[in-house]
C-alpha cells in the first residue's frame, strides 16, 4: 500500500516478483533474482558519455547549406526525439520506481533514466549551436500537430499507471471517485496497466527512433551534421540497451520466469499489446510522410524509410514472440548497420574504436618476470 | 576433439565453421555471404537473432538479449555441435 522509501519488514527480493510485491529495502547486489539488469547496468555506465565531448561546431556550417526540406527534416527530428527523450528521462522513475519490488531492477531503471536525461542535454547541445537563441524550435515542441499526436500516446500508458498507482498507495484497492469518475483499483487492473505500460515503452524504444535515425546518418552518408551523428550513435547504442530491458521484462513475464499473474496477463491482453506495437509502427510511418511532405533528401525517400520501419519492426515483433507481420525481411537501408555497430561508436573525437570508456585502468597483475631486466 | 561443424541454413546453405578460429557465428554467416541481419555485434541489441532448429551453441560473450527458447543471438556465439539454423 503507501510506499515507503525504507521497507522495514523483513523482505527476501529473491523471492519477489519484478514489480507490485514488497517495496525495497537495501540496495544490494550480491544475490539477484534477474542478474541480467545488473549486467544491463553495467554496460550502460560503461557507456558514460556527456554531449559536450562531441565537436559539433562545424554542424553549424552544414545546416546553413542544406535545403529549405531538408532543414525541415532535420529540426523536426530533432523535436520529436527532444520529446521522447523528455518523457524517458522522467517517466520509468516516476511509474515503475514506486512499484519495483527487486534492487537490480530498481537501480536499472534510476541508471536507464539518467542516461535519457544524458540525451536530452545533448538535443540542447546540438540546438545551441545551429541556432543564437533555439527557443523557437523547443517552443514549438508542444504546439506542433505533428508532435502532439504522438506524445499523446506515448505518455497515456504511463500516466494511467501513475495515477491508478497513487490511488492504490493512498486509498488501497476498492471503488474510487476522483473529480466526478470512477475507478476501480485492484491489484488485477495495476498489473494489466504495467503491463500495457511496459509494451508501450518498448515499442517507444524499439521503432520510434529510427526514423530520425535513418534520417541522421543519411546525412552523414553525405559527410554531413557529423558532430550531430557523432551524438545520434551514442544515443542510438543506449536506446538499444533500454530496448533489451524491455524486452527482456516482456519475456520473463511470458515465461512465467516471475510473477505467475503476469503471465496470465500477458496472454489475456495479447492482441491489446500487439495494437500498441502497430499503432507505433503506423505513426511513425506517418511521421515519414510529414518529414517529406517539402521534398525528400538525396539517398532516402518516405518509401524507403516506411520499408526501414517494417524491417526494424519485424525483428522487434519477433523478439517478444509476435509473428513478424510485415513483408519486408530484407534491410532496405543497409549503410544504417555500420552506425549501429557498438564497437565503431565514438566515444570521443580522439577515441576511434573503444566501445566504452575504461577509467583509471591499471594492470594489476604483476609478475616477478616483469622485472627480469631492472637491475639495481 | 574437433571444433569443426556443420552449419545448415534455412534448410539449404551448408558452411563448415572452425569454432575453435574464435569467428562468431554471425562473422561465418556473412564470409559465406548470407547476409545476416545485425546491428550492435555485441550481445545486447538482438538484432542478430535466428531460430536454432537442431543442434547447440556456446556463447563466447554473454548476451544480454533475452534468448528465447529455440533461438540464438549469432554475434555472440560459436556452434557447439553441427546446427541447423533459419534466418
Amino acid at each position: 500500500m503507501s510506499y515507503s522509501t525504507f521497507n522495514k519488514n523483513q523482505i527476501n527480493p529473491l523471492k519477489e516478483p519484478m514489480f507490485f510485491g514488497n517495496s525495497v529495502n537495501v540496495a544490494r547486489y550480491d544475490q539477484q533474482k534477474h542478474s541480467v539488469f545488473e549486467k544491463l547496468i553495467e554496460k550502460q555506465i560503461s557507456f558514460f558519455w556527456r554531449p559536450e565531448e562531441v565537436d559539433v561546431s562545424r554542424d553549424r556550417v552544414d545546416f546553413q547549406a542544406l535545403t529549405e526540406s531538408e532543414k525541415h527534416i532535420f529540426i523536426s527530428n530533432l523535436k520529436y526525439q527532444t520529446l521522447l527523450d523528455s518523457v524517458q528521462g522522467r517517466s520509468p522513475n516516476i511509474a515503475l520506481l514506486p512499484i519495483v519490488s527487486i534492487p537490480e531492477l530498481e537501480t536499472w531503471i534510476e541508471t536507464w533514466s539518467f542516461f535519457e536525461t544524458i540525451h536530452s542535454r545533448s538535443y540542447t547541445h546540438i540546438l545551441r549551436n545551429l541556432f543564437t537563441d533555439p527557443s523557437e524550435v523547443f517552443e514549438d515542441i508542444v504546439i506542433n500537430e505533428e508532435i502532439q499526436k504522438r506524445a499523446n500516446d506515448i505518455s497515456k500508458y504511463y500516466d494511467d499507471l501513475i495515477f491508478y498507482t497513487q490511488l492504490w498507495q493512498t486509498h488501497g484497492e476498492g471503488e474510487w471517485e476522483v473529480d466526478g469518475a470512477k475507478h476501480i483499483v485492484n491489484m488485477r487492473e495495476l498489473k494489466k496497466k504495467l503491463f500495457l505500460c511496459i509494451n508501450s515503452v518498448n515499442a517507444l524504444e524499439a521503432v520510434r527512433f529510427y526514423v530520425s535515425f535513418a534520417c541522421t546518418f543519411a546525412f552523414a552518408e553525405r559527410d554531413l551534421m557529423e558532430g550531430n551523428s557523432k551524438i545520434i550513435r551514442l544515443i542510438a547504442r543506449d536506446e538499444n540497451l533500454h530496448l533489451v530491458s524491455t524486452q527482456q521484462i516482456i519475456n520473463l513475464w511470458q515465461y512465467g520466469q516471475d510473477d505467475p499473474e503476469m503471465k496470465e496477463i500477458a496472454e489475456e491482453l495479447r492482441e491489446e499489446a500487439l495494437q500498441i506495437f502497430m499503432n507505433a509502427v503506423e505513426q511513425e510511418k506517418q511521421w515519414a510522410h510529414y518529414l517529406f511532405r517539402n521534398g525528400s533528401m538525396i539517398g532516402l525517400n518516405e518509401e524507403m524509410l516506411c520499408q526501414y520501419v517494417e524491417y526494424i519492426a519485424n525483428m522487434r515483433m519477433e523478439a517478444i514472440g509476435f509473428d513478424a507481420p510485415f513483408k519486408q525481411r530484407s534491410n532496405p537501408l543497409p549503410w544504417m548497420n555500420k552506425y549501429l555497430v557498438s564497437d565503431n561508436v565514438q566515444v570521443a573525437p580522439q577515441e576511434a574504436e573503444i566501445t566504452s570508456y575504461l577509467v583509471g585502468q591499471i594492470d594489476s597483475e604483476v609478475s616477478a618476470s616483469d622485472l627480469g631486466d631492472f637491475e639495481l | 576433439m574437433s571444433q569443426v561443424f556443420k552449419v545448415k541454413v534455412n534448410g539449404q546453405h551448408e558452411l563448415t565453421v572452425d569454432a575453435s578460429q574464435g569467428n562468431t557465428l554471425l562473422e561465418a554467416l556473412e564470409q559465406a555471404g548470407l547476409e545476416p541481419h545485425y546491428h550492435c555485434r555485441n550481445g545486447f541489441c538482438g538484432a542478430c537473432r535466428v531460430q536454432l532448429t537442431a543442434g547447440d551453441v556456446t556463447y563466447i560473450n554473454d548476451p544480454l538479449a533475452f534468448i528465447r527458447p529455440g533461438d540464438c543471438l549469432a554475434c555472440c556465439c560459436v556452434p557447439a555441435s553441427d546446427i541447423e539454423i533459419n534466418q
